[in-house]
């Protein structure tokens, strides 16, 4: 099911134009989901509707997961979430200030830096934040 | 570690707005970790917060028995986490509200989702019996009976430590019975 119009199509857009320009200018970008905190797709980058959809509810609930870690250390509150593997990087990066709360989640192969990654993928929240911002 | 003579995971499990996150939060003994996001689908149901990751509480029993109490997401969405949260359960609840629409269908949903009791020991908890047009809590038993399952049916206020309770100590009691080293496992 597509959340789309919950999520105001102006501010969509500008969400879609932002991931195409962070994944055409960072190096090893293989997809990346916006969502929103309680798991639905607001707009993607090169990835199918049901990959998209399945990356959206995966991301909200690790990012729910990172929040009450946080919480529980005393180091409120959770920013981003780096899952490391053998041939590639998973970021859940929290989107400052949208409303409603979402994060970015991007999927990055070997090729990737993940200090660019996160660079780039921090300007591209920032920028989607604005957006969303009311 | 708590200490405790015995120690087991049990899942509460159930549609979205049937009262998961508060059913443990009822019954545990320390607040519970909770991962409460706000909810934009306010068409599936009119509510602020919505659980993405998981609820987690924990509760120590007079006979020594430690209980750690887990709660899933509702919405088929984060089926994911049903079955990472399902491993290694001992025991299932499975909460059903009375007064949504498709109550039945949600209880063979989520029956089945847990293996329909053949895998694991399933307690029903049914809420909201009061509201007009609810289906009675006979309805729900009938409707596992036809498909041959026999499973406890109790209809709960999930607010009330004593109705969770309830249905904690009779999955406590299928799960003995149904393999007895399972408890001090």
């Amino acid at each position: 099911m597509s959340a789309a119009p919950r999520f105001g199509k102006v501010a969509t857009g500008v969400a879609q134009k932002q991931l195409e320009a962070f994944g055409q200018s960072t190096p090893g970008v293989v997809s990346a989901v916006l969502l929103s905190a309680d798991g639905f797709e607001v707009a993607s980058l090169q990835v199918g509707k049901s990959g998209a959809e399945r990356l959206a509810a995966m991301g909200s609930s690790l990012g729910a997961i990172g929040s009450a870690i946080a919480k529980e250390a005393g180091i409120v509150e959770c920013n981003r979430m780096i899952i490391e593997a053998d041939s590639g990087t998973v970021v859940i990066m929290h989107v400052p200030d949208a409303k409603p709360p979402m994060s970015l989640a991007i999927v990055a192969n070997g090729a990737s830096v993940l200090g660019q990654l996160l660079w780039a993928a921090r300007n591209c929240c920032s920028a989607i934040g604005r957006a969303f911002r009311e | 570690m708590s200490g405790a003579d015995s120690e087991f995971k049990i899942v509460f499990t159930g549609p979205m707005g049937v009262g998961k996150t508060t059913a443990i939060a009822a019954i545990s003994d320390e607040a519970p970790v909770s991962t409460d996001v706000f909810n934009t689908d306010r068409e599936a149901f009119d509510k602020a917060l919505t659980t993405a990751g998981l609820d987690y509480g924990h509760i120590a029993l007079d006979d020594g028995t430690a209980v750690r109490l887990y709660g899933t997401p509702g919405q088929a969405r984060f089926r994911f986490m049903w079955d990472i949260l399902g491993l290694n359960a001992a025991g299932v609840i499975v909460l059903i509200d009375a007064s949504q629409s498709d109550a039945l269908v949600q209880l063979d949903h989520f029956v089945d989702a847990f293996g329909s009791g053949k895998r694991t020991p399933i307690v029903i908890g049914v809420g909201r019996l009061d509201h007009a047009g609810a289906p009675p809590l006979d309805a729900f038993s009938q409707r596992l009976e036809t498909r041959g399952l026999t499973l406890p049916v109790f209809g709960v206020d999930v607010r009330r430590r004593p109705d969770v309770l309830l249905l904690v100590d009779t999955l406590l009691c299928l799960i003995e019975t149904a393999d007895p080293t399972r408890l001090t496992a």
